[in-house]
């Protein structure tokens, strides 16, 4: 069915294997997984933003803080010695401080009849005041959200490059911008079932996670276990996109329960929980003033920045990285070499952040491309003049905040998108009146970032490289194991072309197995667009040490000199002579009386892959929207949009479009119609589906992309990074095609942009 | 969630009913009250399905009237009943409730008698002249629109008896009928809802969604939200009024 | 007890009133390809036929389809319309985490049979309310095309 193209299977759209168990509904997900004698797990979560508990009354099978056996607590944020520490218990003990924090633990039969014992449960809170966002939260003489703090900061960061004061720019233009709090939503809520081994000891915890050997990582040192005596087994994954990468209290506490009771035990969280108690994204504030020359030429950015970071720092992160990505990216694709731009990272009482796709970088673009539009505005020229006058033009480019941009052509990118359009029809419309509007927006997208870029951030765990062991079976079929996770993202097919490539096989002789920390070696799993640069480096490098060894066998077998042995189409050839791999493999495992002398047995290679540029490759690309507003009822329609992107050399462009057109309406509904609300008393306005709108099919366009391919200089097959980009732009184009088909200037300061907003904003 | 605890009857005879309701709720197709269930915001200790009552889907056309039994479903309608050009306008209306699979199960009845102030039939029908027969035991009684919804979330149904059908009556030719839904996307709960009947030689008749559920315009309360007053104004314009 | 037909075959189940078809298709017979996103009928990832109609598993309780038959995407494999789905699926990308899938080809082959799949605008009009958070639903909607 797919032809492997003169270059191999490199840039092959192979169908996907992940694919055939999904259609027949044989895909296994943790809330799947069951075991006899288990018990259901239930939380009674607080439904006061801030108290202090009291009395609790409750019946048996019902435990509070204290009777789920010895936890731990593990610092989270940055390992900085100003960074306010706020673990998060897994279950609250004085002090509650969101809505939906759990506070009980309910055990039964059914997860029905454990609602039945929450139902049953009585906690007496004496209500403490709430923060129901930033400026609550920083509003002088607010109590503290946590005992020995000073404010309610987690902490604050200053990026400072070049000298904006002194620049005395004739432009300059102050906004405050603000994007929404989201919640990541993954079709798939969170969901785990911790299982005790009794043959093996280990406690399995079979849990819908990102990343298992981290997670084993931190479970472990909260309950005590040895690593070696926790398995954390993640199997089909139904969509993470961030929610799923960080420890969280419900699954501290089945395990410990598991432990307590020796019984296994199952949660499985619903979409109320995950909307309300799940790690939430974004909610940034911005005061910026941008400064600039009078042909509209930007210089500078200086200004200040809040993250609504919640009410505790999740590990082991916390929400650091949040604010200072959006501080460090404000400069965006331009070359604006003065920043001077404060960040805080601050307590609320409202659920704790997490990453979630384009961490930062969504609202450091909308910044930006907010300014940039009401620069244009200013000075006259078009926005998409604007952005011609002020991309970087020459590439590699290091920027203020210290990034280096590597490789690719923005100009060129911005000219490819409007091409994608037909932009004199576009304005014929408008000049008959119809409120039809283009915007752009253009991205770049940090991607296999290394120790270096980790370590500057003061991460605790820092995910800088990556292994895969490949194991060629006496049979010559093969195993590639890997510790990244693959819920959509296709590894399981892309993996096995990096190494059909390597080995001159087809893709359908190599299995691959992730998510299980019992199978695979050591390593972080997937997020920050990493994993086909990491993994995929590493899976390479396995290859060729295990084709080396092939070649070397086969030599020995052909009667040829090594360097003249070539692995292609599940052979070994030396000029006109082959033989199987397979007999290869035969004789490496079971007749080791035929390896050359010297040869150990065995066809195995593990490698560890660290990128050579560690602070990372850039993928970019220019989004535009065009949308039609209903002036009458603030209704914004996508009619169309467009994609110029770049992420190096594509493995399989049908998944790089799969992932671009995935991010982008994800960035469509950050844009539009996704919003956690919470009243004055932070009581959570959004938790169900008909509260918190995802995107369907009937709302959306065609997502249209064309691929502009530079390759990276240092990766494999100088790939880069792609998961997180589609979803970073979208706000930022949309908002400038609400304003032109508006005929205003730049007024959209908030997403999500909903009628509401919009009718607020027309004169 | 769960929903708490809850027993689970059938209703086989009209007769039997009011007895199997006395500690109990009606469950239609179920679509509006097992999310309110679901999410315990109700927590009834029983429920009686109503779907296996003689004639409870039932479709006819009698004595000038279109009758549609309570237990219909929005899809059947959407699919089509009844004589053009009534026939198209309750296909549209059913067309933008929720969504298919929701559509498949949710009735005409169940949407009346829970009346939602967002939901789209009790708006319709009242806009269209329909009544609603409601039936106790063997009694019944037949109460147009306007006097059945009495507010928002309340209807003039009384303990024990429930709703047997609408009936709708056959417009005159010449008549129109125009119908404007503002929601958040296809299929979601309204932010405004007009219906405009226009019969021939009379003055329209024009129905809105208001914080008192149902209302025939200009009695119709405004939203307090002036978004949603706008939002309104618009519907009612496009509905053809 | 509640006797439930299942994808042709007949299972007395022991569940409360208050369960859901699609928990006790989960729980109780093991059929998990019927996954919950929502529990209040706004996903779309619960479908299920009965009497070869879909409808929410969440919005039923499973007691109430005693008597009618229920079938699962276990059910449907060797259905024509979900084998050139299952093909058009694959070839078009229309399925990434696969957790949405089974909803979305039963709500897919519905709208085949129902000759509601005659364009693309159609075909998004009638995916309204199955929600996937992956694929951005371009693959979907190009695989309902290709597959009637």
């Amino acid at each position: 069915m797919v032809a492997m193209d003169a270059k191999g299977w490199i840039g092959a759209s192979v169908p996907r294997r992940e694919d055939a168990r999904h259609l027949l509904g044989q895909g296994v997900f943790a809330g799947d997984v069951t075991a006899p004698g288990m018990l259901e797990l239930a939380f009674w979560r607080s439904p006061v933003a801030h108290g202090r508990i009291g009395a609790v009354t409750r019946p048996a099978g019902v435990y509070v803080a204290g009777e789920i056996g010895p936890v731990t607590l593990l610092p989270a944020g940055p390992d900085m010695p100003g960074f306010r520490q706020a673990p998060y218990p897994p279950l609250a003990e004085e002090v509650v401080r969101f809505v939906g924090q759990p506070v009980l633990a309910a055990l039964a039969a059914t997860r029905g009849a454990a609602e039945d014992l929450c139902a049953r449960c009585e906690v007496e809170i004496a209500p403490l005041p709430a923060f129901a966002d930033v400026p609550a939260a920083l509003a002088p003489g607010a109590a503290v959200l946590h005992p020995g703090w000073a404010d309610n900061r987690y902490g604050s960061g200053h990026v400072k490059a070049g000298d904006v004061a002194g620049l005395d720019a004739p432009i300059r233009i102050r906004r405050q911008l603000g994007l929404g709090r989201q919640s990541a939503a993954p079709m798939e809520p969170r969901a785990l079932i911790a299982v005790p081994d009794r043959r093996t000891g280990e406690l399995v915890l079979h849990i819908s996670s990102q990343g298992p050997h981290v997670l084993r990582h931190a479970l472990a040192a909260m309950l005590g276990l040895p690593e070696s005596r926790l398995r954390v087994v993640a199997p089909d994954v139904g969509g993470g996109f961030g929610a799923k990468n960080r420890l969280m209290p419900e699954e501290v506490v089945a395990c410990a329960l598991a432990l307590k009771l020796d019984r296994p035990i199952r949660w499985v969280e619903d979409r109320r929980e995950h909307l309300m108690a799940g790690a939430q994204a974004r909610e940034h504030l911005y005061d910026l003033t941008l400064h600039a020359t009078r042909d509209g030429i930007a210089l500078g950015i200086e200004g200040e920045l809040w993250v609504d970071a919640g009410a505790y720092a999740l590990w082991p992160t916390g929400a650091f990285a949040e604010a200072g990505m959006a501080a460090r990216n404000l400069g965006g694709p331009y070359g604006i070499a003065h920043l001077d731009v404060r960040h805080h990272t601050v307590a609320t009482t409202k659920p704790p952040m997490g990453p979630y796709r384009g961490v930062g970088r969504t609202g450091a673009c909308f910044a930006i491309e907010r300014l940039m539009d009401a620069l244009a505005d200013e000075v006259g020229v078009s926005r998409y003049d604007i952005r011609r006058r002020n991309l970087i033009a020459q590439l590699p480019h290091t920027t203020a905040a210290g990034m280096t941009l590597d490789t690719g052509d923005y100009p060129a990118a911005l000219e490819a998108c409007a091409g994608m359009l037909d932009l004199p029809a576009l304005e014929a419309r408008r000049a008959a009146g119809e409120k039809v509007g283009v915007g752009f927006a253009i991205y770049t997208e940090q991607s296999g970032h290394g120790t270096t870029e980790w370590a500057g951030r003061k991460a605790r765990v820092v995910p800088g490289h990556e292994t895969a062991t490949l194991r060629m079976h006496p049979d010559g079929s093969l195993t590639l194991l890997t510790a990244i996770h693959n819920h959509g993202q296709g590894l399981e097919t892309t993996l096995a072309q990096i190494v059909a490539e390597e080995l001159g096989l087809h893709p359908d002789a190599i299995a691959v197995r992730h998510g299980d920390t019992g199978l695979s070696p050591f390593g972080f799993g997937t997020f920050a667009s990493r994993s086909l640069v990491f993994a995929g480096g590493a899976a390479k490098a396995a290859a060729e040490m295990l084709g080396a060894k092939l070649r070397r066998i086969a030599a020995h077998f052909l009667q040829a000199d090594v360097t003249l042995v070539d692995l292609r189409e599940g052979r070994a050839w030396a000029g006109a002579a082959s033989i199987p791999l397979v007999d290869l493999a035969h004789a490496a495992t079971m007749r080791q009386e035929r390896l050359p002398p010297g040869e150990p047995p065995g066809l195995e290679a593990t490698a560890d892959y660290c990128p050579p540029e560690d602070a990372g490759v850039f993928s970019y690309g220019v989004h535009a929207a065009v949308v039609r507003v209903d002036a009458e009822t603030g209704a914004v329609a996508l009619e169309d949009y467009c994609v110029a992107e770049d992420c190096g050399t594509m493995i399989n462009p049908m998944v790089v479009d799969g992932q671009v057109k995935g991010g982008v309406v994800q960035g469509i509904g950050t844009a539009l119609t996704e919003e956690l609300r919470f009243d004055a008393e932070a009581q959570p306005l959004s938790t169900t589906f008909a509260e918190y709108r995802l995107p369907d099919a009937p709302s959306l366009p065609e997502i249209r992309v064309l691929h502009l391919v530079t390759p990276a200089r240092s990766t494999v097959h100088g790939a880069k990074g792609v998961g997180e980009g589609g979803a970073i732009a979208p706000p930022a184009a949309i908002a400038s095609a609400v304003e032109q088909a508006l005929g205003l200037g730049m007024v959209v300061t908030q997403t999500p942009v909903t009628p509401r907003r919009v009718l607020a904003v027309l004169p | 969630m769960i929903p708490a605890p809850f027993t689970l009857r059938r209703a086989a005879t009209w007769q039997a009913l009011p007895e199997l309701l006395e500690d109990a709720l009606p469950l239609g197709g179920g679509q509006s009250l097992m999310p309110l269930l679901a999410l315990r915001l109700a927590e009834p200790t029983a429920l009686v399905a109503l779907r296996a009552l003689p004639g409870f889907s039932d479709i006819a056309e009698r004595d000038g009237a279109l009758w549609i039994g309570a237990g219909v479903t929005h899809a059947r309608i959407e699919d089509g009943i009844g004589p053009a050009p009534l026939r198209d306008w309750l296909s549209q209306v059913a067309a933008g409730i929720a969504y298919r699979p929701v559509r498949n199960l949710g009735t005409i009845g169940g949407s009346l008698a829970l009346h939602d102030p967002a939901a789209d039939w009790p708006v319709a029908l009242l806009a269209l002249g329909a009544s609603a027969v409601l039936r106790q035991g063997d009694t019944r009684r037949v109460l147009p629109m306007a006097q059945f919804l009495t507010g928002a979330f309340a209807t003039a149904l009384q303990p024990g008896e429930v709703i047997e059908a609408v009936t709708i009556p056959i417009p005159a030719p010449g008549t129109r009928f125009g119908w404007c839904k503002l929601a958040p996307a296809p299929g979601a709960f309204a932010d405004a809802l007009a219906g405009v009947f226009r019969a021939p030689g009379a003055a329209p008749r024009i129905a809105v969604a208001s914080p008192a559920g149902a209302r025939l315009m200009p009695e119709a309360p405004p939203p307090d939200d002036p978004h949603l007053a706008r939002l309104r104004a618009v519907a009612i314009r496009r509905a053809g009024a | 007890m509640t006797r439930l037909c299942v994808n042709g075959e007949t299972h007395d189940v022991r569940c409360e009133d208050r369960d859901s078809l699609a928990l006790v298709l989960r729980d109780a017979l093991g059929l998990t390809a019927t996954r919950i996103g929502c529990q209040h009928g706004s996903c779309g990832a619960c479908n299920v036929l009965l009497e070869d109609v879909p409808v929410r598993g969440c919005l039923v309780p499973a007691a109430l389809a005693e008597g009618q038959a229920v079938t699962t995407l276990e059910g449907l494999r060797d259905d024509a319309v979900m084998i050139r789905l299952r093909a058009a699926f694959t070839a078009h990308h229309a399925l990434q985490c696969g957790y949405c899938t089974a909803g979305m080809l039963i709500a897919a082959r519905d709208l085949i049979l129902r000759g509601r799949a005659g364009s693309a605008a159609e075909v998004r009009a009638g995916l309204a309310g199955q929600l996937c958070r992956c694929t951005g639903y371009d693959g979907i909607v190009a695989a309902v095309l290709a597959a009637q």
